[in-house]
């Protein structure tokens, strides 16, 4: 192995600890002021104040570099998200197919492409954000009768009667199937799995 | 001319008629086509189920990305095909298997894009090959919407 | 973008919601999503990468790299952290792979006396701040790879000890062992520019 690498164990003995002439240790002189206790000792001993003005210089030595903000990486994240995404898009992950038209048209739809139709559908009501969306065959060992169980999970605005929301995100979301798929929908189940502050939102709005 | 390059090229015209059906954006190429989906489905009767990914690219793999993280089999090149098409038979019955991989456009509905793609499919087949007696069977999966 | 994030809490804590919903669409498949995760993150786990590894190029090598192996992993991800706590984890280990397999070998004693670098004769008592963290780089490479992983993402990221230790894969001790040595090794290479 060429890596430079610890031990597990070598560093944990403070084996190059250093006892400092008034007797503290330098590792716990230094981790008092990590944790800024108030000890008069320190503020007298001219020992225990030299180390810490060791850390308080790398301190200001090291604040260029922590002060940076991730904003200034702005434009390499873009170019990132560009390179990784078509990557991505290349990469067709396994799914399973779902069917479209009348039972045994042989004809199908990637599920996760129905999906991405079913969530925006969905997201056409008012403060509703759709998240988990899946469409399961109803079959049986030896037949498939064509249509699809929907389950949607959705972030719901808080302060609206869920069962109403409810009901008109089934509405969209089957009329969406029909009209913009052609899947056959047998049951559409909503899970709300979190209320959205809708009262944030008015306040800063969204940048999407 | 050997019977794989005779399928290749009729996978290729197969796919440049399917290619100008209303509402197909593309045919799905490419890697895509190699890797073979999980499948959470029973089969229907005795044909087997859409082999939704399982089509082979007919380009070589040359800049394949490694998927070994990816739960995913290896396809053994079956059939010839051209991008999204897959040819199989005719088998015993004397029975074509076209399989299409198709990407539609949005402002289309699916099941419309993937009825014409079939009808399309059965079209050109019925004007190559007016001899044959068994229809072909047409497997569509929509793969993307653009 | 969606959600307005608050510039002064952690990176996720504003987004914590939406980006839990935007991981579960990338989970099943939705790449829009990803690609929204992606941009978001990408600008904090760059930073994080260039700190570990001092130079920007590798470091968006590897941040693409775990973008990529955490799309193909995303069917697995079961929530029990954020995304971005995820991601930094991922962010980090490949960090310290990259590390390992750059640095040639250095015997570990060696670390804690760093000999003055020869244009460090500079009378000045404070050092122009740009110099002082190209110095500051030097004395970094001559630290292991856990000192330097456990230093950065102490004292540049502000992690708590517990979150490095679970992050490196260390216990917490062994964080606070490495993070005391490379200040040492820090403060002693300051203290010979000077």
């Amino acid at each position: 192995m060429t890596a430079h690498t610890d031990p597990p164990t070598a560093d944990t003995g403070g084996v190059d600890d250093e006892q400092l002439p008034c007797g503290r240790l330098l590792s716990r002189v230094w981790d008092d002021w990590e944790q800024q206790t108030d000890d008069p000792h320190r503020q007298t001993c001219p020992h225990c104040r030299r180390a810490v003005l060791d850390l308080d210089d790398l301190e200001v030595a090291v604040r260029g570099l922590r002060d940076e903000t991730a904003d200034s990486y702005a434009s390499e994240a873009t170019s990132l998200t560009r390179r990784v995404m078509e990557v991505v898009r290349l990469e067709l992950r396994p799914g399973r197919p779902v069917p479209l038209g009348e039972p045994d048209e042989d004809l199908w739809i990637m599920e996760a492409v129905a999906a991405r139709a079913l969530r925006a559908a969905a997201e056409t009501v008012t403060g509703v954000r759709a998240g988990s969306c899946r469409l399961l065959s109803l079959s049986t060992s030896d037949t498939t009768d064509g249509r699809v169980e929907v389950r949607l999970g959705i972030h719901a605005p808080s302060g609206v009667s869920l069962p109403e929301l409810a009901e008109e995100v089934r509405r969209r979301v089957r009329e969406a199937a029909d009209r913009e798929l052609g899947v056959a929908v047998a049951t559409i189940d909503v899970h709300v799995t979190d209320l959205i502050d809708t009262a944030d939102d008015s306040q800063e709005g969204r940048t999407s | 001319m050997t019977r794989d390059t005779a399928h290749t090229s009729l996978a290729e015209e197969i796919a440049r008629a399917v290619e100008t059906v209303p509402g197909v954006a593309f045919l799905r190429p490419g890697l895509a086509g190699r890797l073979r989906p999980t499948r959470g489905r029973p089969q229907r009767g005795k044909d087997a189920a859409p082999a939704a990914g399982a089509l082979t690219a007919g380009a070589p793999t040359t800049g394949a990305r490694t998927t070994a993280e990816v739960p995913t089999t290896r396809v053994p090149m079956t059939g010839v095909s051209a991008a999204g098409v897959r040819l199989s038979g005719p088998d015993g019955t004397g029975r074509r298997h076209v399989e299409i991989h198709l990407v539609a456009l949005r402002q289309s509905r699916a099941l419309d894009v993937a009825r014409a793609a079939r009808r399309r499919v059965e079209a050109h087949l019925v004007e190559r090959f007016p001899a044959e007696p068994a229809p072909a069977r047409v497997t569509v999966t929509v793969t993307g919407q653009v | 973008m969606a959600g307005v994030r608050n510039q002064n809490a952690p990176p996720d804590a504003g987004g914590e919601t939406e980006d839990s919903l935007l991981t579960v669409r990338a989970a099943e498949g939705d790449e829009d999503a990803f690609a929204v995760l992606v941009q978001s993150h990408a600008p904090s786990l760059i930073r994080l990468a260039t700190r570990l590894l001092g130079g920007r190029a590798e470091a968006e090598d590897a941040v693409q790299d775990a973008f990529i192996s955490a799309w193909r992993r995303l069917p697995e991800f079961h929530h029990r952290s954020s995304f971005g706590t995820w991601m930094y984890r991922i962010v980090t280990n490949r960090c310290l792979n990259v590390l390992r397999a750059r640095k040639p070998v250095a015997p570990l004693e060696a670390a804690g006396e760093i000999a003055a670098p020869e244009h460090s004769a500079s009378p000045a008592r404070i050092v122009e701040a740009r110099d002082a963290v190209r110095e500051l780089g030097e004395a970094l490479d001559q630290l292991s790879v856990e000192q330097r992983a456990c230093w950065v993402l102490r004292e540049l990221d502000g992690q708590s000890y517990e979150f490095i230790a679970d992050a490196v894969g260390i216990s917490q001790e062994a964080v606070r062992a490495r993070v005391f040595r490379a200040r040492r090794c820090l403060t002693q290479a300051m203290g010979a520019w000077r």
